[in-house]
């Protein structure tokens, strides 16, 4: 699990481009929107291609998204659990 | 209703958000240059530029240098001209469509790759409500700009207006376009292209931004006194057009210091503006500019740029005369310029600027 993170950590900085971000600066347990790393709505969007791209999830039902992206630890899991790639 | 070009500010090949051009020019030595960045943190934080691309983060930052240095912070329109856009978020976008098979296509690259991209990030940057257009009309999409705004102001419907020229020159699009013979692929010094000989210029990024006032503020460039746009005019028409934009201000073609020409070594090109020298500018000095800024399709707007700057100086730099002796002989201090540019023979534009 925590190199599934640390792997998500990169993904996230690199898709979102996050100039200067480096794996470590990224709380696993802050939230991704809102507070913590502070995302929008667009940058959702990105990380449900990401997700998509990289793991073959694909989301069917846009609320799911609140819970999977509440935290990079709790996407991480869930990507853990429904990965087909 | 007097109309003025309040300041200006570029990121080209020369040195960004400065006048340095006019004393020490960045000669190109290859017919691909890149062009300077500025430091954008001033401008834009690192959490906005994040999702932008080259070309938006260059607007941003000419619009605002600009804005500030014209003491403007809301303009009452936003018009920008650009031929393609942002291209480095098109290609992004088209190559992820090919590698990804047309699935999981990302959506920043698809947001940012519209042509008016450009003109909402700004007004979204400046809160600002007003009009917001875009004009895309490959080598004239400035001229069209400059043209909207300046009837605009004519007709008193806005008393500010950012129009923006902004183009970027990506190295597959600088490939592309050199298969068509729009590039000196052996360029390495300037005699090359005031020769005039063969297809193919020298290429040249451009982000330019000028704010425009009905009101005069201080150190303002110039006046903008008239905008004609023409399509397709043999040398008659060309010659009746800019004798109808004289009259009309008063002036004939004696009190025209200088004529700014398109001229960049391309054969194609510039057999245009030496028909119009020989025909109608024999004693006007010519000016060029795209031996310092490159070819593009937004770089009709640094014509403009060039004529406003040596009004408010009050001297032409001899590096800007195409005939070296029109140079030796030209002392005076410059009050009337003319600028005069075309697209592929096409669409022609006269824009006259006064001190």
């Amino acid at each position: 699990m925590e190199q599934l993170i640390e792997e998500l950590k990169k993904e996230i900085i690199e898709v979102l481009n996050l100039e200067g971000m480096t794996p470590a600066d990224i709380d696993e347990n802050a939230p991704l929107f809102g507070e913590g790393l502070g995302l929008d709505s667009i940058d959702a969007l990105e990380l449900i291609v990401l997700m998509e791209k990289n793991y073959g999830i694909k989301l069917q039902n846009a609320n799911e998204g609140k819970e999977i992206f509440k935290s990079v630890r709790v996407m991480a899991e869930y990507i853990n659990a429904h990965r087909t790639k | 209703m007097s109309i003025y070009i309040q300041s200006a500010s570029h990121i080209s090949i020369q040195k960004p958000l400065s006048e340095a051009w006019m004393e020490l020019p960045i000669v190109p030595d290859s017919a691909f240059m890149k062009s300077e960045e500025p430091d954008y943190k001033p401008f834009i934080s690192p959490m906005e530029a994040r999702r932008m691309g080259t070309l938006v983060k260059r607007a941003l930052a000419t619009s605002l240098d600009t804005l500030r240095k014209g003491g403007c912070e809301m303009p009452d329109a936003i018009i920008s001209g650009t031929g393609l856009g942002c291209v480095e978020h098109t290609e992004k976008f088209l190559n992820a469509v090919i590698d990804n098979d047309e699935e999981c296509l990302p959506p920043t690259s698809f947001m940012q790759s519209t042509h008016n991209t450009i003109s909402s990030q700004i007004a979204l940057r400046l809160k600002c409500h007003g009009y917001n257009s875009t004009y895309s009309h490959r080598g004239t999409s400035f001229d069209s700009a400059l043209f909207d705004a300046f009837m605009q102001l004519s007709l008193g419907k806005i008393g500010t207006a950012l129009v923006g020229a902004h183009d970027e020159m990506t190295p597959d699009y600088f490939l592309m376009l050199s298969k068509l013979d729009y590039w000196k692929m052996d360029f390495c010094h300037l005699g090359q292209l005031r020769k005039g000989e063969g297809r193919g210029s020298i290429s040249g990024s451009c982000s330019l931004s000028m704010l425009l006032s009905s009101q005069k503020q201080e150190n303002a460039l110039c006046e903008l006194k008239d905008v004609e746009l023409i399509y397709r005019p043999g040398i008659l028409q060309s010659r009746h057009a800019i004798n109808e934009v004289l009259l009309r201000n008063n002036l004939s073609l004696k009190d025209i210091d200088a004529v700014v020409m398109g001229l960049s070594g391309d054969c194609d090109n510039d057999d245009v503006y030496h028909e119009l020298k020989h025909h109608i500018f024999q004693n006007v000095p010519t000016l060029w500019y795209k031996q310092m800024f490159g070819e593009g399709f937004s770089s009709s707007s640094f014509g403009v740029y060039v004529g406003a700057v040596c009004l408010r100086v009050g001297r032409i730099p001899q590096h800007l005369f195409y005939f070296p002796e029109e140079a030796a002989m030209f002392q005076k201090e410059p009050r009337n310029i003319l600028v005069y540019n075309h697209f592929q023979d096409r669409d022609h534009s006269i824009i006259l600027l006064t001190k």
